[in-house]
This record gives C-alpha cells, sequence and structure tokens, in this order.
C-alpha cells in the first residue's frame, strides 16, 4: 500500500524543516558580516517554498502512512536533503561544482566528514556552519530529529522511525518514540554543549569550538580547519576531541540511562560497551608501541596520536592530528580494520556496530562447539540475554551486504582508473562513514580530485551505509513494489 | 496516561493497539518473544519481554509510574499474582482478568480491593449476559441496557419492508417516542443529522424505552419469533457455559462439542437441563438427527472464529432463524455482518469497554461497547453542577461522533431533544466514537 499524496506532504513539511536548520547559518553570515547572507536566504527561500508547494497541494492528503510509505519517505528524505543542501554552496560560489556540492552536502548529513574542500579556511564562516549543520542533523538522524522537535507525522511517526532506525536491537527508553526522540535528543544537545565549553576552555575559539562540538558528537568529520585537529597542534584540545568523540560513540539510550537516572550498572554491564572500550584500548596499546619503534615519536606523543586515530576512526569520525597513511603499513590496516567495527549500536557513528561484531564473532565460534557436539543447543547470549535466530541471521545477511556494496564499490573505483588501495579505501570509509581513507586519499588529502563518477557512487555509499543498507536497497527489489 | 498491560493474548494485543492509537502511553509485558512479535514496530508502544509477576520485570515496565495496570493472562491467579504486585510497586489503579463468577459477587469486592485489584474483568461472562439479552428479542441485533433498564439501545437492521426509510431526519423526529443515536451502512459510521436518511440494510441504534420497544418492531418492519424454547450450542467454551446458566430452565440447551475430555468436563460445568453431545457441529447430520429444524436459536461459541461463522451460516440454510456466533477476529465482524449471520459477539471489545471505564478520571456508572460499530455507549451521572448542566443540548458544542442517547430523570428514562436542560441527578446516555470518549470527560467537571 502507497499513499503518494501522504508521501509528498510529509516530504514537503521535512523540507519546511530543513530551511529552519540553514536559516541557523543566516545569523552567522550577519554577526561576520559576510556577503554570503543574500545567497543563503535565497536558499532558504527556494528550500522553504519547495516545502511549502508540496504541502500545500498535498494538504488533504489523509494521515495514513504504511510501513513501506515509511522506507521510502526515509530514503527520499536524505536524497532530498542533500540535492537541496547543495544550494547554499551552490549559489554562494563556494563549491560551483554541482556534483562536488552533493558530495559534500551528502558526505555532511551521512556524517562521513570526507570533503572534497581544498582550502577550507578561505570559505565564509557561515558556509562552515551549514556544513556542520548537516552534520549534526544527520547524527541523530533526519527524521528521528525531526520526530523529537515536532511529533508532526501522528500514527506515521512509528513507520519513519522503524525505517531509519539503525542498530540490530533498539530498546525504546518510553513507549512514545515522540518522547524517546525528546529524550535522546536532550541528551544530544547537552553533549554538544558541554563540549563547546570544553573545546573553547581548551584553547579553540568559540566559533571552531560551536562548530567542532557539533562535528564531534555527531562523528562527523568536518572541520573548519584544512588541516583538521591537527591545525590547534595542542594536546589539550586533542584529549577533548578524543574524549567527546569516544562519548558521541556510546549508545545514547545509555547515556541516557547513566546521567537522567544513574543507572551506572547499566553501562557496565553493557557487553556492547565492554566490547567497544576494549577494542579502543588494545589497538591504542598495539599502535602506540608500533609507533614507538618505527616513527620515531617519544611514547606520550605516540600515545596521544594512537589513542587519537582509534577513537577517531572506530568512531567513524575522521578527525586527523596524525596523517596515518604515513604510518608503518600495519598500523594503518589496523586503522583499517577499525573502519569496518563502528563504534556502539544506538550511538551517532557508523559502520558495522561493535554489537553486530561480537554477535558475529559468537556465532562463529559456535559453530566449531556444532561440530564437536553435534545435538547441543548453543546460544547466542548478548548481555546475558539469547539473541533470537532471526536477529542473528539478519546480522549475517547485513555483513554478506555490507561486504557486497564494498566490493561494488571497488569495482567501480577501479574501473574509473583509481589504484588498488586508494578504491578499496575509499570504499570501506565511504560505507562505513568514516571519511577519511588510505592511499592518496588519507586524511590530510582532498577528495577534490576524484573523477566525478566515484564521487557519486561513495556518495550513495555514504547513503546506504548510514541507513544501514536494507532501508535503500529494498527500494530497488522489485518484491518492494509489486502489488501483491 | 501510562497503560502498562500484562499478558499479549487476544484481549490484551487488542487493548494495547487501540490504546497506542489514541496516544496513551502503553507498555505491554509478555513473556513470550513471539507474542510480542514485531508489535513494538509497527505500533507506537513499548514491548517487555519479562514474566509479569515478577517484581524486577515489573519495574523495568515502570509500574510505580502507572495510571492504570491491566493483567489480561490467560492465568487469573496469576492475573490477581500481578495486580497486587504492581498495587505494592505504585500502580494506581489495577484490574485483573478472572475465570471465577464467585470473585465477581459484590461481597468480595472490598477484600479484593484490600489486596490491591481495583476491578475484575470476566470476559466470558460479559459475553453470556449480552447473548442472553439478545436472545430475550430475537429481531435485534443487539440490545443494551441502562439504568436498571429504564432506557435500552436497540440496534436493528433494517430491510426493505421498513416504514422508516428515506425519510430526512428532521421530518422523521417529530413526536417520536426514540431516538436514533448512528447508523452503520457499510464499513461506515454515520451519526445521523437533519438531511440524512435511513436506507435498506443499516445497522440502526435506538435509543428508547423498554415500552417502547414493540413500536421500534413495528416501524422497522419485523416480525416477533416465537419464545425461544431450543437452542444448540456449537462448541463448549467458557462462554457457553457462562451462557447456560444466564438461559432460564424452562428452555432446552443442547450444547456438540468436539473434544469428548472437554465434554466430561462439561458435564460438571452445567446444569441438569443443558445436554452435552459428542460430535461435530458442522455435520448436517448430527445437526439433523439433532432436531436442527425445531432449533430457535443457534450459538457458534467455539475458539475458532472461521468455524463459528461458516457453521452459522449451515445452520441459517437449515432453517434457524437466530444465530449467534462468537467472532474473536475483530476484522471478520463487519464481514460477518455481510454475511447476514444475525448476532456477533466478539470478548475482547467487551473487556475493552471495562477498560475504558477505568481510564476515565470522571465517574462512569457504565461503558458498553457495541460489536458492529467501533463505538461506545456511556452512561454518565451528572452528580454535582457542572459544564453539561450550564446550557441547553444543543448549544453544548458535543465533539463530533458523540451524541445524547437519553436520559434517566428521576428513576425514569425520557429522550433528550435540543432544548432539554440537564439536571443534577441525571444520568445522562451517551452514545461516541471509541476514541472520542475521553473529550467527553470536561463536560462533567
Amino acid at each position: 500500500m502507497f499513499h503518494p499524496k501522504a508521501i509528498f506532504r510529509i516530504l514537503g513539511i521535512l523540507l519546511l524543516i530543513e530551511a529552519l536548520f540553514l536559516l541557523t547559518s543566516v545569523p552567522v553570515a550577519w554577526y561576520y558580516n559576510e556577503p554570503v547572507v543574500k545567497s543563503l536566504l535565497m536558499s532558504v527561500a527556494v528550500i522553504a517554498g519547495a516545502g511549502a508547494v508540496l504541502s500545500y497541494i498535498c494538504r488533504n492528503a489523509g494521515r495514513d502512512v504504511s510501513r513501506k510509505d515509511g522506507y521510502i519517505v526515509v530514503t527520499l528524505i536524505w536524497v532530498i536533503f542533500s540535492l537541496f543542501g547543495t544550494l547554499p554552496y551552490v549559489l554562494s560560489g563556494s563549491i560551483p561544482d554541482f556534483t562536488d556540492a552533493f558530495f559534500e552536502t551528502m558526505s555532511g548529513f551521512s556524517t562521513t566528514g570526507a570533503t572534497i574542500l581544498q582550502d577550507i579556511e578561505a570559505l565564509p564562516r557561515s558556509i562552515l556552519f551549514w556544513r556542520m549543520m548537516t552534520h549534526w542533523v544527520g547524527g541523530l538522524g533526519i527524521v528521528f530529529f525531526t520526530i523529537a522537535v515536532f511529533p508532526i507525522f501522528g500514527l506515521g511517526d512509528i513507520h519513519l522511525f522503524a525505517a531509519e532506525s539503525v542498530g540490530p536491537m533498539r530498546a525504546k527508553l518510553h513507549p512514545r518514540i515522540s518522547v524517546t526522540a525528546r529524550w535522546l535528543l536532550t541528551i544530544y544537545i547537552g553533549l554538544t554543549v558541554i563540549c563547546t565549553f570544553f573545546m573553547h576552555f581548551a584553547g579553540m575559539g568559540w566559533f571552531d569550538s560551536v562548530c567542532h562540538s557539533m562535528s564531534t558528537i555527531a562523528t562527523g568529520g568536518f572541520s573548519t580547519r584544512q588541516e583538521s585537529i591537527a591545525a590547534f597542534g595542542s594536546p589539550v584540545i586533542e584529549y577533548v576531541t578524543t574524549l567527546f568523540m569516544f562519548l558521541g560513540g556510546i549508545n545514547l539510550s545509555l547515556l541516557y540511562l547513566l546521567i537522567f537516572k544513574f543507572q551506572v550498572k547499566d553501562l557496565s554491564r553493557d557487553s556492547e560497551f565492554k566490547t567497544y572500550l576494549s577494542i579502543v584500548l588494545v589497538f591504542t596499546a598495539v599502535i602506540t608501541v608500533g609507533l614507538v619503534l618505527t616513527s620515531g615519536m617519544d611514547v606520550s606523543d605516540s600515545f596521544r596520536a594512537a589513542l587519537f586515530q582509534v577513537v577517531s576512526v572506530q568512531t567513524t569520525t575522521g578527525f586527523a592530528t596524525a596523517n596515518y597513511v604515513q604510518w608503518m603499513p600495519l598500523l594503518w590496516l589496523m586503522l583499517c580494520a577499525l573502519m569496518f567495527f563502528g563504534a556502539c549500536s544506538g550511538s551517532t557513528s557508523g559502520a558495522m556496530k561493535c554489537m553486530r561484531i561480537s554477535i558475529l564473532f559468537k556465532v562463529m565460534l559456535n559453530e566449531f562447539k556444532r561440530i564437536v557436539h553435534p545435538n547441543a543447543v548453543i546460544p547466542v547470549r548478548m548481555a546475558g540475554k539469547i539473541v533470537p535466530t532471526g536477529v542473528q541471521s539478519a546480522i549475517l545477511a547485513y555483513t554478506v551486504i555490507y561486504i557486497f556494496v564494498l566490493l561494488v564499490g571497488l569495482f567501480v573505483n577501479m574501473g574509473f582508473g583509481l589504484d588498488f588501495l586508494d578504491s578499496f579505501g575509499l570504499s570501506v570509509a565511504s560505507v562505513g562513514n568514516v571519511g577519511p581513507a588510505l592511499g592518496h586519499y588519507g586524511p590530510m588529502d582532498s577528495l577534490a580530485t576524484l573523477p566525478a563518477g566515484v564521487k557519486w557512487f561513495c556518495s550513495f555509499q555514504m547513503l546506504v551505509g548510514r541507513l544501514e543498507f536494507f532501508a535503500v536497497l529494498l527500494l530497488f527489489t522489485p518484491v518492494f513494489w509489486k502489488r501483491r | 496516561m501510562r497503560i502498562v498491560i500484562a499478558g499479549a493474548g487476544a484481549v490484551g494485543t487488542h487493548l494495547a493497539k487501540m490504546l497506542s492509537v489514541e496516544n496513551e502511553n502503553v507498555v505491554l509485558i509478555d513473556e513470550s518473544e513471539e507474542k510480542l512479535g514485531k508489535l513494538e514496530s509497527l505500533f507506537d508502544l513499548q514491548t517487555i519481554v519479562g514474566d509479569p509477576t515478577k517484581i524486577s520485570a515489573l519495574k523495568s515496565a515502570g509500574v510505580n509510574e502507572t495510571d492504570l495496570f491491566v493483567a489480561v493472562t490467560p492465568h487469573e491467579s496469576r492475573n490477581i499474582t500481578s495486580c497486587v504486585l504492581a498495587h505494592y510497586l505504585g500502580a494506581r489503579k489495577t484490574v485483573a482478568r478472572i475465570d471465577n463468577y464467585e470473585y465477581l459477587l459484590p461481597k468480595h469486592r472490598e477484600y479484593f480491593n484490600s489486596l490491591g485489584v481495583d476491578s475484575l474483568i470476566y470476559p466470558e461472562q460479559l459475553a453470556a449476559e449480552e447473548i442472553a439479552t439478545n436472545i430475550r428479542y430475537s429481531w435485534m441485533r443487539q440490545m443494551l441496557e441502562f439504568g436498571d433498564g429504564e432506557l435500552v439501545m436497540v440496534g436493528v437492521k433494517v430491510r426493505q419492508n421498513a416504514s422508516i426509510l428515506n425519510i430526512p431526519f428532521k421530518e422523521l423526529v417529530r413526536d417520536i417516542p426514540y431516538h436514533i443515536v448512528a447508523m452503520q451502512r457499510g464499513d461506515e459510521t454515520i451519526i445521523p443529522r437533519g438531511n440524512d436518511v435511513i436506507k435498506a440494510n443499516d445497522l440502526v441504534c435506538f435509543m428508547t424505552t423498554h415500552d417502547q420497544i414493540p413500536y421500534i418492531r413495528k416501524i422497522t418492519g419485523k416480525e416477533e419469533f416465537n419464545e425461544v424454547r431450543n437452542i444448540i450450542m456449537m462448541g463448549g467454551s467458557r462462554i457457553a457455559v457462562r451462557t447456560t446458566k444466564l438461559i432460564p430452565d424452562s428452555v432446552n440447551v443442547k450444547i456438540i462439542e468436539n473434544d469428548l475430555a472437554r465434554c466430561h468436563k462439561l458435564l460438571e460445568l452445567v446444569d441438569d437441563n443443558v445436554m452435552v453431545i459428542n460430535g461435530d457441529a458442522r455435520d448436517p447430520e448430527l445437526l439433523a438427527s439433532e432436531g436442527i429444524e425445531h432449533t430457535d436459536v443457534f450459538m457458534a461459541l467455539s475458539d475458532n472464529s472461521e468455524m463459528n461463522i461458516l457453521a452459522c451460516l449451515a445452520a441459517k440454510r437449515e432453517g434457524v432463524l437466530r444465530t449467534v456466533s462468537e467472532v474473536e477476529n475483530i476484522d471478520y465482524i463487519s464481514m460477518a455482518e455481510g454475511l447476514d449471520i444475525g448476532s456477533v459477539i466478539n470478548k475482547k471489545k467487551l473487556a475493552a469497554s471495562t477498560i475504558f471505564q477505568m481510564m476515565l478520571k470522571t465517574d462512569v456508572s457504565s461503558v458498553k461497547c457495541l460489536t458492529f460499530i467501533q463505538a461506545v455507549v456511556a452512561e454518565f451521572p451528572v452528580n454535582s453542577e457542572c459544564y453539561i448542566t450550564r446550557r441547553p443540548v444543543k448549544d453544548l458544542g458535543l465533539p463530533s461522533g458523540a451524541n445524547i442517547g437519553g436520559l434517566i430523570r428521576n428513576g425514569k428514562g425520557m429522550n433528550v431533544t435540543g432544548n432539554t436542560m440537564v439536571q443534577v441527578g441525571d444520568h445522562i446516555i451517551i452514545f461516541c466514537l471509541e476514541h472520542v470518549l475521553k473529550k467527553l470527560e470536561r463536560f462533567f467537571r
């Protein structure tokens, strides 16, 4: 069952909301007296106009939204938001090329953080603020953000929410999703505000602090500097950023329970969080040793660089303080592995997520046990609870599709003439929403030189990766469109 | 309002869906993950896997902040236990579904209240009561009584021969001893306004007094059937047992039950005037040998809705004038209606009406559900001066979807016109669509 009118009505309303988000850049432009204010206002007008027209034409649509509609709305809105989100870049001339602008916007909304810009400092601050805004909204999810702020879709809420929500098992905090969403948004805003103050007191200017905290909590990766966090050259800022990237990688529901209900036990008992923490610690330790032995940095510098890069890559943020592609190959290969892992489900990070990784690992171990004890009933447990077989097979399917999309990306990129390492790195970093890749496209390089086809395919990978494949790819299956 | 429902069976799931659609905060607990299934991703509610008789599970469902706790698992003792625990943990009101008629007796009420169980529901008993009132007037689809029978609501399916067809309401309503509160045409519920007309095959709800029932029968063109003497019931379910208790001893009742073990059990449960027959009630030969042609009412009360509908169709073909079927699946009700198989009973809806009553903050004497419309009829006592007593009915601005059916003043039922002023001490009967009920509260404050 499809309700095209209802879909367009929701899309219209969401566009109006995007106009509101974009409007927040206007005061920035005024404050810094930037001439782009005109093109910003024009973009707001175009987006709001499109939204108003759509929602006006379809104002009589029924309030019914089916599950299928939910998937269509969610996929479309991410694409439409990115399309309209290019307006400020293109109209202001900051990114004149449409392909580049779309790549940048999609990279923003999907919290990937890969950039085609080559001289970030030269851009007007209001445009930089809009870049960060795309991260911040995309981090929580466009629809999720909207449900939290304006629960306007009524009964359709639940279908939209289900279509956009990620992670293998998502538990609600409150019987109503609008309330759950509002609670999580509170945490999200709270973290961002706290992060801003920390960054400011660590030595950043106010504008940089606000921008970086939006990017950090959303685990995005855009920076206001071409050299990312390395530009500040301050160990304190690096540690603060590391801390908040790490927090951004924790399940927001867990943080909510920890902060508002003082349930420390939940965090310490959560096996996903434990996996996350141990991966960070082990990888940091190994890379520190590796750096001390091979790079000539001293122990404290090595530790800081290792910790920063591990957290940055695992939470799929993608900030950089060191150009890891110049490290010895084993070390950047370890970071590449982290690009697969990702942080906790229910966080703003991308990639596979620790929950899936540990379930996969347990499923694999169980296969060995099953060979020895063919008749044994062997459960997979997470935090003492048995993972239903349905969830297990969903995770296996997820892994297969993840690898499939990744390989297709590899073929496409090599088809456009990139070398193997670049192609592989770009594919991994795009699907996982990480940002910086390997080879010639490491953390200190711009992606501006990529062929247009690669940019479009990477944008596609970012989208499917952010929405965890099924929601988007479902629309490409004939079954979805059949009336049966 | 936060509502915790323990038990994701038929009644629990129905309640949870209905309440979540009405923007209540619903938490559903059940031990079985399969039963909870995909509910959480289809409806805006929270599901928790856990045993509702365990304190830890109740705590994780947030029972301490709950306004209403509903225990509707299949086991009576567990329902009571979980209500007691929920009350102990801070739930404001608790309802338990029970299976034992004794518990309902008024003398035990205080004891159950002291345990922390505020209200008891016995859906099978409610269903049996409805069946028993329905067979008294066999030409009606449904009859509900209010204020000790002072006012009755009668649902009748009108045919081509009714005298009230195709007359606009504004002409129809002059000097009549009844009030039409709603009509059901196909899937559409109509609250009649001036220019609406009644058409053939509409289900019309009349609100009237007992002595006018023959008049209603006349204008709807119905014949009075003979007094009910012989009843055949298919399926020895709990509803069947409760129904036999409410039917006068002079009526011959036969229960046809497929399962021999259940037959033996039934013999212990029913009175002597009931004959228990082991066999398949869908078998025409068995029906013939049990005298289907002399049967006045055929009741299909087994646990299987499809079987009940088919059995009623078969019985109609055998010449039984009146059939009653228990249809569990709510989506089937309008379909069953289209098949013309007489009254349809649904125990989930009956249970839901009790829950509705619990949800209202205003005092309400009774809430009754209509089977064939998504609507309820509620009886509100007017205990003190409030909004509704201040102006005539036509200026009250009742929400659309609500309609005053009548009022009971000094123990006498009367009809309401636009100029009627409601007085303190009256009981008002209001017909309303399910989701409108809560909006009525403010009229009584």
